[in-house]
């Protein structure tokens, strides 16, 4: 009897560790150099997915020995899975990686040798193919780290519909004050609220008004920066829009997205990646839509600015360096890819690509409006700023002085305290 | 939720009870008490039973339905639409035999390592057993995230990443479950033991025949809370998987999030496949799970 147990015990063990080993044979990182194998692997989220396969399966034509596995995974999962990664000593990760604008430089800083230097590979030859703003951010110490790719000039979506249910023409407003005064208007003639926005949850506008102003979180020296005069000025507005009762505190994304698909609010501030967004939730409101710049804080200031954008990476642990960089020049330089990316709801940094008729066709969705055309001639204005520093947590500061001050803390006061807590909590 | 059912099961129990004492000395104010507690009652199920009414409305209707003012409330016709769209996603039949082949190997092998720790720790006098079993418990102190870093380490020295057996692994050894068991085994008597030992059966034959046949109450219960802990775990699979092929469904379900748009659709058609599993292995447990959870709580 006994040995019967320890016989099928030992059976179910055997058969427990083959079906293990089975399944994940074959199967392993591309960084451990079985032979004949020379598999990349790229880390990726949703709408990227395809772009890349896509220029895979293009660049292999070309090149029969490539081969691209793209692994799909949620935008904050890349992060969970590259940061453990790094701090294992850059165990378990894949070639190439997608990261977003604002989470680079803290990446790079933390982990100074993560990513492969790509101008000693040669990258600095393409540079004047992207904007400044995007080459300064990849940039450190005079070595470019990222291959630019997706962009997030912004600009103010607003309904068509409201806008002349109230008789207010988008053209004339210029400034901030003027978007406060149509904001006024629409709510008096139609009752709509101008704006959605999340108060106590969320900064995108402060982020987007600060970028506008060429500065961020924090300054070049990596000091905080939130009591800038700047930041003072954005946050002027956002305590002046709520104060004018033109607000709709939308809590979370898919509220804010809602409400304006719903109608509830007149205009949206934000990246020109909304537009994936409005086309796929509002599929009925077709024709409804406008974009304009974002109003500028005085008479004739800036009007571009960015929000959100993403870059490709290359690890440096990996041990197919010159492969990863072969083809990420393809895909981050080849006209082609870039207007297949523009397709999938990607706006391109490569400014060779503007001139692809895509750019300048009509968009029936925003009655059409040559909306990408905007949005392209916005890019070269874009000013560069900093995302040095701790972003999560300066961002998580940011929101709680921005809902002090809707709430009633004098403005001064509010951005001192977060100045004064940000610096304990990146000591 | 199963901790919930759990409790309103209990509160059903008295209930009836209660109701049998009503019916014997019928008063107004007896059925006035006795309709409070209905009422209660149907307060708290709908409070337990909306969500899933949602996830399932969620799954029959377009993403943008769900944030429509007011809220729609009722079932839609893109049930096939959300479910090949999340199958074109993940690939629903490989998710899903993931998630059964990890938590059920799991179940097995931890529920054998467990219940022979509980079973030494509760039954056997040896020096060192209090600190040992201390020592278990204090580990449930430890927070994963501390254990993240050098367990994927070690996963990838071995080189184990995007291997089943690194995700089951690392948890194979429970406290809580080690806790449960050990509780129960402190009720059966060791008399039986003495006796079974006079009679000559080995340690091992009394542990298989006699013991463990009387413990499948208390074993249904770890099984259930194993099983869960296993089909729901997301970050550690996550760390350590590394192709959309070896995805289990949490991970599976969160791949679909993106930045400017998320498909709830195929995320609520996601959710509620990934509960399916879980009632059905509660509903074929459930009756042994009550008793089970009881029996560590009356000793």
């Amino acid at each position: 009897m006994k040995k019967l147990f320890g016989m099928i015990i030992f059976v179910a063990f055997v058969l427990v560790l083959g079906a293990c080993s089975s399944d994940s044979s074959g199967e392993g990182d591309s960084g451990e150099s079985d032979s004949g194998k020379e598999e990349l692997t790229a880390w990726a989220w949703n709408i990227n997915v395809p772009v890349l396969e896509m220029a895979a399966e293009k660049f292999e034509e070309e090149n029969p020995d490539f081969k691209l596995n793209v692994v799909e995974m949620g935008t904050s999962d890349v992060y969970s899975k590259l940061t453990t990664g790094l701090q294992a000593g850059g165990k378990g990760l894949p070639d190439i990686v997608l990261v977003e604008d604002d989470r680079f430089q803290g990446y790079i800083n933390t982990f100074p040798d993560a990513f492969a230097n790509l101008s000693e590979m040669g990258f600095d030859e393409q540079k004047s193919k992207f904007p400044d703003y995007k080459t300064e951010l990849l940039t450190k110490d005079g070595a470019m780290y990222g291959f630019p790719f997706d962009g997030g000039p912004t600009g103010v979506f607003y309904r068509r519909d409201i806008f002349n249910e109230a008789g207010v023409t988008p053209e004339d407003i210029k400034t901030w004050d003027d978007f406060i005064e149509a904001g006024k208007t629409i709510k008096d003639k139609t009752g709509k609220d101008m704006i959605g926005l999340d108060l106590n949850g969320d900064d995108g506008l402060y982020r987007m008004m600060l970028t506008q102003q060429g500065t961020f979180y924090f300054d070049d020296e990596g000091e905080v920066n939130l009591a800038s005069d700047e930041s003072k000025k954005a946050m002027e507005i956002t305590k002046e829009l709520k104060d004018a009762g033109i607000v709709k505190n939308t809590v979370g994304w898919d509220p804010w997205i809602s409400a304006m698909t719903e109608g509830d609010v007149a205009t949206a501030p934000s990246g020109a990646w909304l537009y994936g967004s409005i086309t796929q939730q509002g599929k009925d409101t077709s024709g409804k839509w406008g974009v304009f710049k974002l109003p500028a804080f005085e008479e004739g200031g800036n009007r571009a600015s960015n929000l959100g954008g993403s870059n490709y990476v290359i690890m440096s642990a990996s041990d197919q360096k010159e492969k990863a960089y072969d083809f990420m020049e393809y895909f981050s330089t080849t006209n082609e890819v870039q207007v297949e990316a523009m397709e999938g709801g990607l706006f391109p940094s490569l400014n060779t690509v503007y001139d692809n008729e895509i750019f300048k066709q009509e968009v029936e969705f925003f009655d059409n409006q040559k909306i990408w055309e905007m949005f392209a001639g916005e890019m070269e204005n874009i000013p560069a700023v900093n995302y040095t520093g701790d972003y999560a947590v300066a961002k998580d500061e940011a929101v709680k002085a921005q809902s002090k001050i809707v709430n009633g803390t004098p403005i001064e006061e509010a951005l001192e305290n977060a100045v004064k807590t940000l610096k304990n909590r990146t000591q | 939720m199963s901790t919930k059912i759990n409790t309103f099961k209990r509160t059903v129990q008295s209930l009836q009870i209660r109701g049998q004492q009503t019916k014997k000395a019928s008063t107004p104010k007896a059925k006035f008490k006795a309709l409070w507690m209905y009422l209660l009652l149907v307060v708290f199920l709908i409070i337990s039973v909306f969500p899933f009414y949602w996830m399932f409305v969620g799954a029959t209707n377009d993403s943008s339905k769900m944030f429509t003012n007011p809220p729609t409330l009722s079932f839609g016709s893109e049930f096939m639409t959300n479910l090949t769209n999340l199958n074109e996603s993940i690939g629903i039949a490989r998710v899903m035999f993931n998630s059964i082949f990890v938590s059920v190997l799991y179940v097995v092998i931890a529920l054998a390592v467990c219940t022979s720790a509980a079973y030494v720790l509760a039954k056997f006098e040896f020096k060192g057993r209090k600190f040992i079993f201390t020592a278990f418990l204090l580990s449930m102190m430890i927070p994963y995230q501390a254990t993240l870093i050098p367990l994927f380490r070690m996963m990838s020295d071995l080189n184990l990443l995007n291997t089943y057996f690194a995700i089951i692994a690392p948890q194979l050894c429970f406290p809580f479950a080690i806790f449960l068991m050990r509780q129960n085994f402190l009720a059966f008597p060791s008399e039986l033991l003495e006796s079974a030992r006079l009679d000559g059966a080995s340690e091992f034959r009394i542990f298989m025949s006699v013991v463990v046949p009387s413990m499948k109450p208390a074993l249904a219960a770890t099984s259930i809370f194993l099983f869960m802990t296993q089909w729901n775990n997301f970050m550690w699979p996550l760390v350590v998987l590394n192709e959309n092929s070896m995805y289990t469904f949490p991970v599976a379900l969160s791949s679909l999030m993106g930045l400017s748009y998320i498909d709830y659709g195929q995320v609520m058609m996601g959710v509620t496949l990934a509960t399916v599993p879980i009632i059905v292995f509660f509903l074929a447990l459930q009756r042994h799970f009550i008793s089970g959870m009881l029996g560590s709580a009356l000793k």
